[in-house]
Formats: C-alpha cells, structure tokens, sequence
C-alpha cells in the first residue's frame, strides 16, 4: 500500500519536473539590443489595420486558427524600440512632418504554425514582421524582415485557446526584440544617427 | 488494484510523452548556397552580383521541400544576392520583384538597366506565399518549411548576402516557357533604383 502511493506520489513528481522542463526550454530566446541608443528620433508607425492583423491558417481539412498578431504587437513594439531609439513616439498614422528625423513601419508578412497530434506536444510558429525605416524627405534608409518563433504545447480541446495565445505572444515579443537588435546593429541606421 | 493501474497508466502517459512524434523527426535540410557568380544564371552591377538556380528536379523538390513542387504549379527559384561593394548599401523588397514570360521577340532585357527604362516584358508580381499554400500542400510543417525557405526584403551592407527561394507560378504539367525575373534594388544612400534582370 505505502509502496503504491510512493510510486503514485513519484510519478506525479516526475510529471511536474517534466511540465516544468517543457515550459522553460518553450520560452522562446531573446537577444537584447546594444547599450548604445541611435541619436536618432523616431516616429513608429502602428495604424489601426496594424494592430488589427489577424492571419488565419488551416482548413476544414486541418484545423482552422486565427492569429492574432496585430494586438500584441501593439502592446510590445513600443517598449522594445524605445531601447534603440533616443526619442520614440508612437502615431496611427505616417507622419507628414514634425520634430521626427526616422519613420518606422511594421507590417506582418506571415505567420506559420505547426499542428500535432498529441495535445502534449510542443508545436512550433514562426512570425515574419518586416520593417520599412523612411527618413523624413520619405526614402528609405532600411528593410528588413525579422523571423523569430515560439514554441509551446498544442493544448486539448480545453487548454488549446490558451495555448495558442501563448505561443503568438511569445513568438511577437521575441521579433519584437529582434527587431531592436537588427535596428541597433544596423549599420544604415547607425550612420544616420551621426 | 484499482491504484496499481492508475499508477500503470500513469507511467505509460510519462513514457509516451518522452517519445517524440514520428512527424517530429522529419526534418527539411537547407538548399546549399554558393556564392552568387558561380550559378549559371547570374548577372551583376554596382557591385552587386545575383545569381539563381530552378530547383525543378522533382527529386531535389521532395528532398527539400517533402513534396513535388511542380505538379503543383510552381517552381521554386533559389536566389543569392551578395554585395560586393565597399561602402554601399542596397535594399531589396521582394514585393517589388516581378515575373512574365521572356519572349525572344521583344528587346532583349539589359543587364543591369535602369528602372525607368522600359522593358517589354509582361511583369506579374509575386504576391507571396500566403495563398499559393493551400494548393502545394495541407501539411503544416510542410507550409512552414516553405515560408522558412523563402526568400524576404532585406538591406544588404557592404559586404553581406542574402538568399532564399522565390516561388514563381508555372504552367502545370505542361513544359514552361523561359521565365524573365525582374529583381529591383535600391542603393539606399542614393535613393537610385537597379532592375537585375535575369532569363532561365
């Protein structure tokens, strides 16, 4: 009976060290931007259809998901760039002019995400945010696409809506701060700025 | 009795979770890359150099991709741009890349020619992969692999390089005609846009 339970009590452990193990090598890894900031002051660009952006992917034949990777780019661009940048504001709309010497525009390209089977399987998504940095006279200075992915469990009927936007928040933070990083080694920028 | 399975059930849920997935194991190698000159297509100005290859063996389709690409209506073009310059950057948008027919009849397409010039040539552009997915393959990983491999706007620094695929609709099961690819590129001090045109 006592050995019952140990080994009941044990697997139960072994469970939750698993879970644990899962969760941390799921958080997706991140690179911080340079200690210096660009002298640069910049307007970034979050219009309304931005923060919006929804991508649906699957079929009837699969299973049908929207992404909704607008939202929490919204909340995470802003505190990431304002890292970079030695004066961020934040607009709806491209500026015509004002105290601004940088334009920048996020846009989504695409979003993939694996599917499987098990609900305790790790799935995989991956998040393609490109940029367009415009100086002021409106030529651009920069482009760059930011690919960046998450992984986490694909979840049950009950946990998978949970799931999901964990795996979409995880997967935009991380391009989020890979974006500072690109923006901040980018030797284009880093020449405007002087 | 009732726990001892509970505990048996338990361990064999634990067990089954170590073992991975037999679509886990599938992985999808990388499209070796060659520097931009050595492909037989190629061309260059400014000192920026492109060179492309067809990947239209159905073989190297499966190997690369795990599935036939072809048959499916497109052929996947891998693309390697590479800056040679010493002190200019260039900027590539791939929204702005355009494809059409070369037809021997119209004027042959200049290496390296301005974008003002006008080149006879029916440019389509290339809308992206977002809807050709769905009709290459309903596998996710497969569709990932695919937006993974392919190629997106970026600025070339003085000495970097780029490459990926470009996936450019063809004719299904009907030999293609010659495909002329117009890749502008701006010089990012000048504001000064390049066509690299090239026929394969």
């Amino acid at each position: 009976m006592f050995q019952t339970r140990s080994s009941f009590l044990a697997g139960l452990l072994f469970c939750a060290l698993l879970l644990s193990v899962g969760f941390v090598t799921a958080r997706a890894q991140t690179a911080s931007p340079p200690d210096t900031k660009l002298a640069l002051r910049a307007a970034l660009v979050v219009t309304p259809e931005f923060c919006a952006t929804k991508i649906t992917k699957g079929s009837w034949a699969t299973i049908k998901e929207t992404f909704e990777v607008g939202k929490i780019a919204c909340v995470e661009l802003e505190p990431a760039l304002e890292r970079v940048f030695s004066s961020l504001t934040h607009v709806t709309a491209t500026p015509s002019s004002g105290d601004v010497q940088v334009v920048l525009m996020p846009r989504f390209v695409d979003v993939a995400a694996t599917t499987t089977m098990s609900a305790f399987s790790n799935r995989e998504m991956d998040v393609f945010l490109e940029w367009t940095v415009k100086d002021m006279s409106g030529k651009t200075v920069w482009i760059e696409t930011v690919q960046r992915s998450a992984k986490h469990h694909m979840g049950n009927l009950f946990t998978h809506k949970k799931n999901l936007k964990l795996i979409v928040e995880d997967s935009v933070k991380d391009a989020a701060e890979q974006s500072a990083s690109k923006m901040s080694s980018s030797p284009e920028l880093r020449k405007l700025s002087h | 009795m009732l726990r001892s399975d509970l505990v048996r059930i338990l361990r064999t849920l634990v067990a089954l979770s170590l073992v991975p997935p037999v679509y886990a194991a599938s992985t999808f190698p990388d499209y070796p890359v060659s520097p931009a000159s050595d492909y037989s297509v190629s061309t260059q100005t400014a000192g920026l150099t492109i060179g492309l290859v067809a990947v239209e063996d159905l073989k190297e389709q499966k190997t690369y991709f795990h599935t036939e690409v072809a048959p499916k209506g497109f052929v996947p073009v891998f693309v390697v741009i590479q800056n040679g310059s010493k002190g200019d950057s260039f900027l590539f948008d791939k929204t702005k890349v355009t494809y059409g027919p070369a037809d021997s009849s119209v004027s042959t397409p200049k290496e390296g020619s301005k974008a003002g010039e006008s080149l006879a040539v029916a440019a389509v552009p290339l809308v992206g992969l977002f809807f050709a997915l769905k009709l290459i393959s309903n596998a996710s990983e497969v569709q990932q692999n695919f937006l993974q491999k392919e190629m997106q706007s970026t600025t070339l620094s003085p000495g970097a390089s780029a490459h990926g695929f470009l996936y450019i609709p063809v004719p299904k099961n009907a030999p293609r005609q010659k495909i002329h690819l117009r890749v502008p590129i701006t010089r990012a001090s000048a504001d000064e846009t390049f066509v690299l045109d090239l026929v394969f």
